[in-house]
């Protein structure tokens, strides 16, 4: 027993270690951790609880019901009205706010539109395309196409 | 000690001829059970919701109105190398050269191709995290940061993220970055902050042809169940086995 | 926002060839992940060479056992600091303690590493020294010194024979186990890179084996440098019957290491599966001089090609040791060169096959050269402390 003594000790010394490891352990890990899985359970509605930017279509349709109305017969019935105008939860909750909807001046329409309407070779082929340098060069898109009732 | 040996030569001949026996009866039963074990039931039959996402290549037009709203719903630092989701385009040659570009992540727009006539074909790849079942980023994270949601969606703990990057070298479809600001690995959250709400994640609410798509994978009736039913779809790098839940209509062959 | 990194980045996009994915562009394992392989290789290398005397009872190499057990301490005290530096969070390092993900091999770092060096490498330097301990705690004049062998001995001045037997009987075992234990240490390592099937250039079950065999190349080297550079500091005589049994073993080891390396290489080239060819556009080009060139041709053929002169042709003494001398040094920066190549090189493609991003290394900064060098001869300091404290020449002294 007495030559051995000395080992005894290493052995205290881990158990002592291994408890201390332990309580610490009990300490850190956060209380929500391994609920769900493997993770911290709260990390979830942290995420749900993430600030927006974008309002959602319906929103819109409170205030600007004719825009949608006559949206919704048009081609561009599939693109939600945050798709040109920009994120706007800002405007929705208070309209008098600084987020205003986009709407580009008449000297930005041509690019603004051609981001979707330029024609390339990579969109699909009957996707409505144009020149946008032969399609009447000089003249703003919204002379001819209302964006909320193109033909 | 003699009787012993005997014994216990006895007892080895009866377990090898036992063990054999057991071999050659699993050998015929096998084939059986092994069919019975590929089928496996998607984890979206037995969990509501379960978040599913599909991109249908023929609607995509390159506007990347999608990465310009992912950067602004999520505050995704804007720079040409931080994205949750970008557009590639993919530029096929007679010669069987293969040109793919993605300036800004599609944000700055595509210049024309030089040797138009040398092309047969060009179309839009939009990329995003696609949230494996069996995520080899959830996997190699040392300490749970990042996880799969009870709803199908990877996400990374923003407050308990070591910061070693494992995860961003584990993905195989470069979908995580490391945030400058956060210190941490970032990634697509599928809009979480959104979905919870019942709204669209911010890409699919401004694509404008309804390439992007999704939706509830454990409710048969809504769109993208029958998308996933009823389409021919494809995935990313299936051969890595890590069950992609964002499925592709009309991929080609050289998409990577 | 951390703008030196994003300015650095901004310059990057120039430099792109081919087509990335935007998210690549930044590399995200620095040289400093470059280093932790490389120490924890020569801490795996250091422990065989020592167990080779302990377990297989390699008598000639008696006199470089103490040694390398403090070579192998040494550096596995400094193996996780790399690791913790590079960390977004170096604050929340602990976490892998707390909540180790079973599946991470990352995770597993911690379990490994901790009883690797509390179990198996303090606990068997510990037994080896004790006889000198108790002895030291007693006639050693220094007192801060003598405080210091006070507080080892944990109170206990019991150095009967008995005891004695049994440390040594407990320290054979712990060898025995700690042969495993070191190459399981370093096969995770392989494995943190091997098990990553997003990126061919790690993804190969060869990749832990192949770490293995460099480990132990890089340690024998290392130890046998070390011994070298101690005995012309101490300007006692090298024990050349100890020099020649290591540089066998160095050979072997590098032999070992390079025919695996090529039979991966060779199933690559062979397989030549859908990476192929960005595999060897990255070979050709970024990885030529630091693959090629310092890796194959300078750290692993030309050690293999003086180590074999050794053995095929008698040389004089100091012929040998000069051969020795330049292979271990060679067979160091290959196997540096090595995981260069593996960690640095694994991340130079995009994993869309179609082009390259680029690594510009700092210079200052907490991930840059200079921490990279003071964090690589940051365990010499240790080894030196080490050595003062428990010279392991004494015995050696004693026997021969």
């Amino acid at each position: 027993m007495k030559d051995v003594q000395h080992l005894i000790r290493v052995v205290i010394i881990f158990a002592v270690a291994l408890v201390g490891f332990l309580s610490v352990r009990s300490l850190l890990v956060p209380k929500s951790f391994g609920k769900l899985g493997h993770y911290r359970a709260d990390s979830v509605d942290e995420f749900a609880a993430q600030p927006r930017h974008y309002a959602g279509a319906e929103a819109c349709k409170k205030c600007h019901a004719q825009q949608v109305a006559d949206k919704a017969k048009s081609s561009h019935r599939g693109i939600n009205c945050e798709s040109c105008h920009g994120a706007l939860l800002g405007h929705v909750e208070n309209p008098k706010s600084d987020n205003k909807p986009r709407r580009p001046k008449e000297t930005e329409m041509r690019a603004f539109c051609g981001h979707c309407h330029e024609r390339t070779i990579s969109k699909p082929a009957k996707y409505p395309q144009i020149n946008l340098k032969e399609h009447n060069p000089d003249a703003p898109c919204n002379m001819c196409h209302q964006p909320h009732q193109p033909k | 000690m003699t009787i012993m040996k005997n014994f216990s030569r006895k007892q080895f001949l009866k377990t090898a001829v036992g063990a054999a026996m057991v071999l050659v009866s699993k050998a015929f039963s096998t084939p059986v059970q092994a069919a019975e074990k590929f089928f496996r039931e998607p984890a979206w039959k037995r969990k509501k919701p379960y978040w599913g996402y599909a991109i249908d290549i023929n609607k995509c037009i390159g506007c990347a109105r999608c990465v310009d709203a992912c950067k602004t719903e999520n505050e995704v630092p804007r720079e040409a190398f931080y994205f949750r989701t970008w557009v590639e385009r993919y530029i096929l040659r007679r010669s069987g050269e293969v040109n793919v570009d993605s300036p800004n992540g599609g944000l700055d727009g595509y210049l024309p191709p030089a040797d138009p006539e040398t092309v047969t074909k060009s179309f839009f790849v939009p990329k995003i995290c696609n949230h494996c079942e069996h995520a080899p980023c959830v996997q190699v994270c040392p300490v749970g940061a990042t996880f799969l949601s009870e709803d199908g969606v990877v996400l990374v703990d923003k407050k308990y993220c070591i910061g070693c990057r494992y995860c961003i070298q584990a993905c195989p479809y470069g979908s995580r970055f490391f945030n400058p600001i956060t210190h941490t690995a970032d990634k697509c959250t599928l809009c979480y902050h959104r979905i919870k709400k019942g709204l669209k994640t911010a890409c699919v609410e401004v694509c404008p042809t309804g390439a992007r798509m999704f939706g509830d994978l454990s409710d048969p009736k809504s769109a993208i169940s029958k998308f996933y039913e009823t389409e021919n779809t494809q995935v990313l790098k299936p051969n890595l086995g890590t069950q992609c839940k964002v499925v592709y209509k009309g991929l080609d062959k050289e998409v990577r | 926002m951390d703008m030196a990194i994003i300015e650095m980045l901004r310059g990057a996009l120039g430099k792109v060839s081919g087509f990335i994915y935007p998210n690549e562009l930044e590399l995200q394992w620095s040289v400093l992940i470059v280093l932790y392989p490389y120490i924890t290789g020569l801490v795996a290398g250091a422990f065989v060479l020592a167990s080779l005397e302990r377990v297989f009872d390699v008598k000639a190499i008696k006199p470089i056992y103490r040694l390398s057990l403090l070579v192998a301490l040494a550096f596995l005290l400094v193996a996780p600091l790399p690791l913790n530096v590079h960390l977004g969070h170096p604050e929340r390092g602990i976490e892998i303690f707390m909540t180790p993900h079973t599946s991470s091999a990352m995770a597993m770092f911690g379990f490994v590493y901790l009883w690797y060096l509390m179990v198996v490498l303090l606990m068997e330097v510990w037994l080896d020294y004790r006889k000198e301990i108790v002895e030291w705690s007693i006639s050693e004049k220094f007192w801060p010194k003598r405080v210091f062998y006070k507080i080892l001995t944990l109170g206990v001045t019991n150095i009967s024979p008995r005891s004695l037997e049994i440390d040594d009987k407990l320290g054979r075992i712990l060898t025995i186990v700690g042969l495993p234990s070191a190459l399981l240490l370093h096969g995770y390592v392989g494995f943190i890179f091997g098990s990553i099937k997003a990126n061919p250039w790690w993804s190969t079950p060869l990749m832990p084996v192949i770490f293995i065999f460099s480990a132990m190349a890089s340690g024998i080297a290392g130890v046998m440098l070390v011994y070298m550079l101690a005995c012309w500091a101490r300007n006692v005589k090298i024990d050349m019957p100890c020099l020649d049994t290591i540089g066998k073993f160095l050979l072997t080891a590098i032999i070992l290491a390079f025919s695996l390396e090529m039979l991966e290489s060779l199933q690559t080239v062979y397989e030549a599966e859908e990476h192929f060819d960005i595999i060897s556009l990255l070979v050709e080009g970024k990885l030529f001089v630091s693959m090629i060139l310092i890796q194959i041709i300078m750290g692993s053929l030309t050690p293999i090609f003086l180590l074999g002169t050794v053995q095929m042709v008698e040389l004089p003494e100091k012929a040998r040791k000069i051969f020795y001398a330049l292979s271990g040094t060679l067979a160091l920066i290959g196997i540096l060169a090595m995981r260069w190549n593996v960690v640095i090189g694994g991340q130079f493609f995009s994993k869309s096959f179609l082009g390259f991003t680029t690594y510009k290394m700092e210079l200052a900064g907490r991930e840059g050269l200079l921490s990279a060098i003071g964090l690589g001869i940051l365990p010499l300091f240790i080894l030196a402390a080490l050595l003062y404290l428990l010279p392991p020449w004494e015995k050696t002294k004693e026997t021969i």
